[in-house]
């Protein structure tokens, strides 16, 4: 690879050009399973497992109604399993922020010895795995008749996002001056008024990403949905994985399906495209 | 290793060193003792995000080491202590010994092929160009897919009868109707790859932003020395994305030992048990033999390993993510 300087600089444009070239096709071709899934979603009946696939047609949303309309020999609607899914990473957000807020306030404390070891602890449980998790939680819960409710996911949820919620918003508070805390303190303000007052209306930002986050990992959620609810409480990724028996193989509506479950993530995901990539890489990325 | 590190690397680890050179820094304030109530404040915010945690993976984790003693069935009532049974069989079975072996190689190949690959597509995408704005937003898309759904739709794209890539494949000329799901070889190459496709941005998107974040001026002195392109990469631009290649290292590789959703879907665990992986080993053994005693077993094994994992979390996450740190 010796290269002189003429032929370096030629050289760098075909390497800008292959490395523009692999970028471009992997973008596209990624692409094959989304539009794969929303073309399949938006045929006419009869067609939409027809092979040679058909690319003209006349497009219809009778998929999804197919899919949203209750009964027509079908355990729960579709509808059911999305209010569910929704019901429950609502849930868990709820519970990672209320108790993920107070923690993460306490951990940037001067006076907290332990706040060192309790961040390192809380950030480790990230390697925990869930199928550890949820032999012990699926004995507990059928002990306390807990199967298929929805805090039996709400709970888990909240506490595998934690590390993320606890350690983004632990890293915004140090990122705040001190000294607004430090002025309240010697007005006389307490530890919760310093919090509920001063550090709350900053740290909005910051709990929304967090949020955002928990609500995407929880209802993308699979083992613990999977393993945990039955009927009462399936989530629609669960659900989704059913409807080969229930309906066949009409790949119309598991398509529609499909596009209902990613569709809301995905626009929650590209708008807070960096704040995303920050939050799960506990902030260390920015 | 405390002597010689750094004050940052040194500063990771919990010790008693570290501990009074935090209260050094804390300011004369911290001279005078505690009074309960400030001691205990910290601990009462603390507290419900430790009850949270505590009951979701201690209390799990002390089940585990509890009932890996043990010969319970769900269904079958209690059973009784049984010592190391349980790990002998964990060890002993071949099938076992495979489901831990192809997890620490799928592990393996998909952390090091995502991590060429997302380099590879991060170094054009970081380019500030309005092209690649829309570039970074189409790269999250894969990620963003909830990972079942995109099991389901890999699988139908796959379907011998029906599937497109069957069809598009058999129109330039490839054998028509081959179930690529039903040969372990072409499953396994199918799971790397519906990997790679779902975390390959993950990588791209983090290396990105690294790329972005570097400072221009060693690249442009190196430039007017007359660096090749080669040379500027290999001496200036690696060695300071280092710290980022870890981040994406140690957090996909945790993500890695963590799959279950995409072998479940696609090929729940075969043909026969070629792609079990320790995951779908324990939720079967758990989850569907209900052999309580065997699955924790398996599940205090496959914890260690884990956990051996935890240093290099907080040494490349910890250090980077702490603003205390910096």
């Amino acid at each position: 690879m010796t290269t002189t300087s003429s032929t370096s600089r030629g050289g760098a444009a075909a390497r800008v050009i292959i490395g523009r070239t692999f970028l471009w096709a992997w973008l596209l071709i990624g692409l094959v399973p989304l539009v794969f899934m929303l073309v399949t979603s938006i045929k006419p009946a009869g067609i939409a497992n027809q092979i040679p696939p058909a690319w003209i047609f006349q497009p219809t949303l009778d998929n999804y109604a197919a899919v949203l309309s209750p009964g027509g020999g079908k355990s729960e609607s579709f509808g059911q399993l999305l209010s569910n899914s929704a019901i429950v990473s609502l849930g868990a957000t709820a519970l990672a922020i209320v108790v993920g807020v107070p923690a993460a306030y306490a951990l940037t404390m001067r006076d907290f010895r332990a706040r060192k070891g309790l961040s390192s602890w809380i950030l480790s449980t990230y390697m925990f795995p869930p199928i550890v998790a949820v032999i012990p939680i699926f004995v507990f819960a059928g002990k306390l008749g807990l199967m298929d409710t929805y805090p039996v996911l709400i709970v888990p949820y909240a506490a595998f996002n934690l590390p993320i919620v606890v350690w983004i918003l632990r890293s915004s508070i140090l990122q705040l001056p001190y000294e607004i805390q430090e002025a309240a303190m010697v007005d006389g303000a307490s530890t919760w008024q310093v919090l509920r007052r001063i550090i709350w209306p900053l740290l909005v930002p910051s709990v929304a990403t967090a949020a955002v986050l928990t609500i995407v990992l929880s209802w993308n959620e699979f083992l613990f949905a999977l393993s945990l609810t039955r009927s009462g409480a399936k989530t629609a990724p669960v659900g989704l994985q059913q409807f080969t028996g229930m309906y066949g193989t009409d790949w119309g509506n598991i398509t529609a399906a499909a596009t209902m479950i990613v569709a809301p993530i995905l626009v929650l995901m590209v708008v807070l495209r960096r704040q995303m990539v920050a939050g799960l890489t506990f902030g260390a990325v920015k | 290793m405390k002597a010689t590190a750094a004050p940052s690397d040194a500063s990771l680890t919990v010790d008693s060193s570290r501990l009074a050179a935090g209260r050094t820094t804390a300011g004369p304030r911290d001279r005078k003792p505690l009074t309960w109530k400030k001691r205990s404040t910290p601990w009462a915010y603390m507290a419900p995000a430790m009850l949270v945690l505590l009951l979701m993976t201690v209390a799990p984790a002390i089940f585990i080491f509890y009932s890996a003693f043990r010969n319970d069935k769900i269904l079958g009532g209690a059973g009784k202590f049984v010592g190391l049974d349980n790990f002998i069989k964990a060890v002993t079975n071949a099938s076992v010994q495979h489901a831990f072996l192809i997890t620490f190689g799928f592990v393996a190949a998909a952390v090091i092929l995502e991590m060429i690959l997302g380099f590879a597509l991060a170094l054009p995408l970081a380019a500030q160009t309005r092209a690649n704005k829309v570039g970074a937003a189409l790269m999250l898309l894969p990620f963003a897919v909830t990972p079942a759904v995109a099991a389901m739709v890999f699988k139908q794209l796959l379907n011998p009868n029906y599937g497109w890539v069957g069809y598009y494949l058999g129109v330039f000329g490839f054998p028509k109707g081959v179930d690529l799901l039903g040969d372990p070889t072409s499953a396994w190459i199918v799971l790397i790859i519906l990997d790679l496709w779902q975390w390959t941005p993950f990588i791209a998107l983090i290396l990105m932003a690294g790329l972005q974040s570097l400072p221009g001026e060693p690249r442009e002195a190196a430039m007017v020395d007359g660096a090749t392109p080669w040379q500027m990469f290999r001496h200036i631009t690696f060695p300071a994305m280092v710290p980022f290649i870890a981040i994406a290292a140690v957090l996909r590789t945790i993500q890695a030992f963590k799959t279950f959703d995409s072998f479940k879907i696609l090929t729940g665990g075969g043909p026969g048990e070629s792609t079990e992986i320790i995951n779908l080993g324990i939720f079967r053994v758990g989850l569907q033999s209900f052999n309580v005693g065997l699955a924790c077993a398996l599940g205090v094994v496959f914890l260690i390993i884990l956990s051996l994992l935890v240093p290099f979390m907080l040494r490349v996450i910890g250090r980077r993510a702490d603003p205390e740190e910096m």
